[in-house]
């Protein structure tokens, strides 16, 4: 900020300028009616979207440290919570990295691969004209490294790009400043030496079984039949790298991060490993049925591998997903609480500043579109000393009607007071023997330690009435103390009494929760207005959860593009045949259902070892939390779901290349 | 139009243009059932434009196209395909086996597609296969036979279903002409005793040579030679 707002001015963030600018605006409008006199910088906030406001006031400085005004002398200085060693945090977000960097890494495996057989013929080109086998190998690793090299200039183009447009897009409310995705030198010089390395070396490896001959001829020596052994030693070497943790669970969790790191990457690359076997095997012994079935089927037996390969980022992701989501569902009780509020009795809270009269700002509320009914309450703390008592209840003033929501009264008339029996609010203390009537009780006590507090006496009438508890409708538990209904309150003891108001909205009513913020505002600006919930959950574990989403939602993106370079290369190889196919009368839906049964065989298989690897995976992190072990089937089924349609949207975008390319042009030779 | 007196398959003004390149200007063509009719010309000059045109590949952007009585450019896209699975066979020059099947499957496809089963379809391709002398072939893919093999297995595939005119365009360019002899007497053979017309879409003499009549296609016109050869 270039300056402070004085009174009647405010400095916004650009993101709540724009929001006050645009029409869905305008209720806010009216919570902020001041006039704008400057913009939040960058460095004053979280995120491009984050709504910030800096309003002018006077006279907040008496109010310091009264819980509703803090002095703020700096930024930067993050709070500690407990929650930062929490060792089942701590194997989430490790597993999050894993389950959301292997699929890239095998992305990057399988896209130096793309336009393998376009290549291919160019290399016997070169064979024809007198480049040896060695030649013809570094040619091709030359040509990778220049792909490579090529594609990590357009790459840091497209981040830059990226980077500019990152600053005015919000996922799943995380938004960034471009100035914020600022990678580490390291890590990109890191990035910069494993794309080309692993280019060249992946276009060698794939090089190893093919024989490449002069005269535009290219045969694929028979490949070996893929061996089991080996591809199972990958994902029992990470079962047993997990398997020393299992049971340190959640207090001594020290989870080793290399090990339980190695032991995940490991499990899912075993997927990768896995994968080219299994389909290899099941489609050798896939039967011939129609026609799109069996060209499907004899296409996926002559290269099961480049199937294998479409679909491995896919299964590595959803194995990933699966075991995150387990581990999500376990922990998700321990890191959820419930507060007690019942929304079926009431929706929103409105807590007032002391000394606020809250019957006008019940009023008001109740004039509100959309509110149905208030009640409101002032409460205060009531000790049996002025200075640290022994013992204390709270003290509950209201009418009649709204304290027979929360206490069974006898009967009850303005200047009656009640002292409530028996409830859980007040466990320990004796209610009625502090309401003795005569005995002298101090609203505000203070305590040792702490600034002096109000401390107003307040003596305990004759005639106090007992009440009975009724369960659970305030905080959850049943509400005890003295309640008191306002015509027995005197003048003094307002200033020591905090407002409350329950309210029960029309929730069909647009915008009703901000309508009530409105007014809430209008009364006061320190009041507050609170939506209720059943229950909430850690901040940390939700935003772990949110980074699981939106980088599932980029992951999955990356692969689906990757799907679909990949199957747009395979159709314009066979653009000729395809032509031919549909010259002598085969039907385009024939062909098209091919295409999806090409897809469908390889990405059913994927799915059905990601959720075996997936659901193992699991079980282990589970078993290492000590958390008992349940499949959350459902979560199974949406990610596998997930995985499906990615590939079912890859096959239906693919569909209209793939009618262009069956049109008779692709015959034409001249 | 009235086409020519007993002619299966005939064309009249056929007009096509690719963007601004004229493929047929005004070309004119007919056959009867068992004739071998060459349709000759330099590369470009519209050749095998006219063969996608008469086959119902490419709909002419003018002309009349008539197969057994009917217009074949007033039919629709479906209609097309199927004429061309029950009653045309085709050859290209290359890349017209799928490579992921094995030749009697090759063979066996337009069967298929018409809804033969498999293993009648197979056993119709056998025969055929047998007939252009292949049948030792059958369990191999395309990729693993020579040129002339493969080509002979693509002739077999044309005539499984029996068509009433085969289209073959070039089926002899990519082989030497010891293996194009062969396959042009096998084909003509084959076709001659089911009674089919070929449109034979050559640029060599002496693949023309096993036509009855010959048609020269110059600048997207038709010229009959049968007076001439």
């Amino acid at each position: 900020m270039e300056r402070f707002p004085a009174k009647g001015e405010m400095v916004l963030s650009p993101a709540l300028k724009e929001l006050l600018e645009s029409d869905s605006g305008a209720l806010l409008r009216e919570r902020l009616p001041d006039r704008i006199v400057g913009t939040i910088g960058e460095s004053g906030l979280i995120g491009s979207a984050e709504l910030a406001f800096y309003q002018g006031a006077e006279g907040l400085a008496p109010h310091i440290d009264s819980g509703r005004i803090a002095r703020i002398d700096g930024y930067g200085t993050p709070n500690t919570t407990s929650e930062r060693s929490d060792p089942v945090l701590l194997l989430l977000i490790l597993v999050l990295f894993v389950v959301l960097l292997m699929p890239v890494a095998v992305f990057i495996a399988a896209a130096v691969r793309f336009g393998g057989e376009r290549r291919d013929r160019r290399l016997a080109a070169l064979r024809l004209v007198g480049s040896d086998s060695g030649m013809t190998r570094r040619i091709a690793a030359g040509e990778a490294l220049a792909g490579a090299m090529l594609g990590l200039v357009f790459g840091a183009g497209f981040f830059m790009v990226g980077r500019q447009l990152a600053g005015t897009a919000e996922v799943f409310r995380i938004s960034v400043f471009p100035s914020y995705l600022n990678p580490s030198p390291l890590l990109a010089l890191l990035v910069a030496v494993a794309v080309p390395t692993a280019a060249v070396l992946v276009t060698l490896l794939a090089l190893r079984g093919v024989v490449i001959e002069p005269l535009g001829v290219v045969r694929s020596g028979r490949p070996p039949r893929r061996r089991l052994w080996w591809r199972l030693l990958l994902p029992l070497a990470g079962l047993a790298m997990l398997y020393p943790m299992i049971g340190n669970g959640r207090e001594n969790g020290d989870f080793n991060q290399y090990l339980v790191t190695g032991g995940v990457v490991l499990l899912l690359v075993g997927v990768t490993a896995l994968l080219p076997w299994i389909v290899e095997t099941v489609v050798a012994r896939l039967g011939a049925g129609g026609v799109a079935w069996q060209l499907a089927v004899r296409r996926l037996q002559m290269s099961s591998g480049t199937a294998a390969r479409m679909v491995n980022g896919i299964a590595v992701a959803v194995a990933g997903a699966i075991a995150l989501q387990m581990l999500f569902a376990g922990a998700e009780e321990e890191y959820t609480r419930s507060t007690g509020q019942d929304v079926a009795w009431a929706q929103m809270e409105v807590t007032l500043p002391n000394a606020v009269p809250p019957a006008p700002a019940a009023e008001r509320l109740r004039d509100t579109k959309g509110v149905n009914e208030v009640y409101d309450y002032s409460e205060g703390h009531l000790g049996d000393r002025a200075r640290d008592p022994e013992a204390t209840t709270t003290v509950t003033v209201g009418g009649c009607t709204a304290l027979r929501e929360i206490a069974d009264l006898p009967s009850c008339a303005e200047g009656d007071v009640f002292a409530v029996h028996g409830a859980e609010w007040d466990s320990g203390v004796d209610v009625a023997k502090l309401a003795a009537p005569g005995r002298k009780l101090y609203l505000d006590p203070s305590y040792e330690g702490t600034p002096k507090s109000l401390e107003i006496p307040w003596t305990v009438p004759q005639g106090v009435k007992a009440a009975k508890p009724r369960h659970g409708l305030l905080a959850g538990i049943d509400r005890g103390g003295i309640l008191i209904t306002p015509k027995a309150v005197p003048d003094t003891l307002a200033p020591a009494l905090e407002g409350h108001a329950y309210l029960r909205l029309d929730e069909s009513v647009p915008d009703v929760h901000d309508r009530v913020r409105n007014t809430v505002a209008a009364v006061d600006p320190l009041a507050n207005a609170v939506t209720w919930a059943e229950t909430e959950r850690s901040g940390r574990f939700d935003a772990i959860r949110t980074g699981l989403f939106v980088g599932a939602a980029c992951v999955l993106a990356l692969i689906g593009a990757s799907l679909l370079v990949s199957q747009l290369e395979q159709l314009r190889e066979r653009r000729r045949l395809l032509s031919a196919l549909v010259a002598f009368g085969t039907r385009r839906r024939t062909l098209s259902l091919s295409v999806l049964w090409q897809t469908a065989i390889p990405v059913a298989l994927g799915l059905l070892l990601a959720s075996v690897v997936g659901l193992t995976l699991g079980t282990v992190l589970l078993k290492m939390t000590g958390t008992p072990v349940r499949v959350d089937w459902t979560g199974v089924l949406a990610m596998a779901g997930i995985g499906g349609a990615v590939v079912l949207a890859v096959t239906l975008l693919s569909l209209p290349p793939l009618l262009r390319l069956m049109r008779p042009e692709g015959l034409r030779t001249e | 139009m009235t086409p020519p007196a007993g002619s299966l398959l005939s064309a009249e003004q056929l007009r096509k243009a690719y963007g601004p390149t004229l493929a047929l200007d005004g070309a004119e063509f007919s056959i009867h059932p068992g004739e071998v009719v060459a349709v000759m010309g330099p590369s470009g000059s519209g050749k095998s434009t006219l063969l996608h045109c008469l086959a119902g590949i490419v709909t002419p952007d003018s002309g009349t196209i008539m197969y057994g009585g009917r217009e074949l450019s007033a039919m629709s896209d479906a209609e097309r395909s199927a004429l061309r699975r029950s009653e045309f066979g085709f050859v290209f020059q290359f890349g017209q086996l799928v490579p992921e099947l094995t030749c009697v499957e090759n063979v066996a496809l337009p069967l298929r597609l018409n809804g033969t089963s498999r293993k009648e379809a197979e056993r119709a391709a056998l025969t055929w296969m047998e007939r252009l002398e292949v049948d030792d072939l059958r369990k191999k893919r395309p990729g693993e036979v020579s040129g002339g093999q493969g080509q002979r297995v693509a002739v077999a595939r044309s005539l499984v279903t029996n068509p009433r005119v085969l289209f073959a365009d070039e089926p002899t360019g990519a082989l030497d002409s010891l293996n194009g002899e062969r396959v042009m007497e096998l084909l003509t053979d084959a076709a001659s005793s089911t009674n089919a017309a070929v449109v034979l879409v050559t640029h060599e003499a002496r693949v023309a040579a096993y036509s009855d009549r010959e048609i020269v296609v110059r600048d997207g016109r038709s010229r009959d030679m049968e007076r001439v050869v």
